[in-house]
């Protein structure tokens, strides 16, 4: 049972573990960006709107090694 | 009104569409009125695992856009009266679904069935979107293997914002079946064990289904394995089916290996 090959060596199993931890983390990160992103939608919208009119409000969380930005798409109502 | 399940896994070839059949029948043997519904639309799957292939005249398309009724689509199963089935459509175009024609469709089954199983294709595009977008609950199925595991977490993600129950602020329920589980490996640390996916994932756990070579024959004969009472996968989709009709079952332990029971054992008298 106690191998002495294996003695020191992390099981497959576990390497799987922690990797699968990590890489899911920061897809949650990237897909799920913060949980007020609906409402940050909504006042983006509000406050364009006040200008010109909106068809819709895309927020996207971009994470490129160190540096991570919100790329925000406003789509314009061109029959307003 | 009948509860509505979307089968889904994210990775393809998990064993979403036998758990479909089997789930499908193990409810229907329970005495409740189910139906299982192809959504893969365009991979017609389900009928042959159902061994009723022959018997497709019409599709869940053609009952959506009204070109033939839904008393003449549905199909008896030839083991319970209480289990129905609904094929897909074999169009190679996928954009024939639309949420109204969905939502339509479901709410019709609802109401004629107490649960209605619908088989998720692959991946996260509009095919699966349009499977949970109506649906009280999921079951998501995965192997104990990384990228099965990973793309089940997208899924959900997705469930849990594109859902139209929880746009309504409500919650959709949310079961896991960890399929293919080789207990040798378990114990020998070379497959992940279900407490770690239950740890990645956070979800409820509603079944273990051991690797099983009986799933295969099953599917060659058309008769899903749940008909077959030695077969280990056999027996725990009777157990997931009890769960889900509302029986408490315990969770059985498929994580160890018959050698492995008999070193526990023996140690028990040493
Ligand atoms: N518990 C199991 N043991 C052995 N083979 C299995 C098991 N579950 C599924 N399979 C096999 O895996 C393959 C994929 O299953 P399928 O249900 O078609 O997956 P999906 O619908 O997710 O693509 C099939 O060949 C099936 O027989
Ligand atoms: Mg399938």
């Amino acid at each position: 049972m106690f191998s002495f090959f294996n003695f020191g060596k992390k099981k497959s199993a576990s390497v799987a573990k922690d990797r699968l931890t990590i890489a899911i983390m920061s897809d949650r990160d990237r897909t799920n960006g913060y949980p007020f992103m609906d409402e940050m939608k909504a006042e983006i919208m509000d406050v364009v709107q006040k200008y010109v009119g909106v068809r819709g409000v895309e927020i996207r969380k971009e994470i490129d090694g160190e540096i991570e930005a919100l790329a925000i798409d406003v789509e314009l109502d061109k029959n307003a | 009104m009948g509860i509505v399940i979307a089968v889904i896994s994210g990775k393809g070839g998990v064993g979403k569409t036998t758990a479909t059949a089997n789930l499908g029948l193990g409810i229907a043997l329970n005495g409740k009125k189910c139906v299982v519904v192809d959504f893969d639309i365009g991979q017609r799957n389900l009928d042959m695992i159902l061994g009723l292939e022959n018997r497709v005249v019409y599709d869940m398309v053609q009952v959506m856009d009204g070109d033939a009724n839904i008393k003449q689509a549905l199909i008896k199963s030839k083991v319970s009266p209480n289990l129905y089935f609904l094929a897909a459509s074999q169009t190679k175009d996928k954009s024939v679904l639309s949420s109204n024609k969905v939502e339509k469709l479901i709410t019709d089954l609802k109401e004629k069935f107490d649960f209605v199983i619908l088989d998720s294709p692959a991946g996260i595009e509009s095919g699966f979107e349009h499977t949970i977008e109506f649906a009280d609950a999921a079951i998501i199925v995965v192997n104990p293997e990384v990228s099965s595991i990973r793309d089940a977490d997208r899924a959900i993600g997705i469930l849990d914002s594109k859902s139209a129950k929880v746009k309504n602020g409500e919650e959709v329920l949310k079961w896991l079946i960890i399929n293919r589980i080789v207990a040798d490996m378990v114990e020998s640390g070379e497959m992940l064990k279900s407490e770690d996916i239950l740890d990645i994932l956070d979800i409820k756990l509603i079944g273990k289904i051991p690797e099983d070579k009986g799933v295969i024959d099953a599917s060659n004969q058309g008769k899903p394995v749940v008909l077959d009472k030695k077969s280990i996968a056999g027996q725990a989709y009777t157990r997931i089916s009890g769960r889900l009709c509302g029986q408490k079952i315990d969770m059985q332990n498929v994580e160890i290996s018959d050698s492995g029971l008999f070193k526990r054992i023996a140690g028990i008298f040493r």
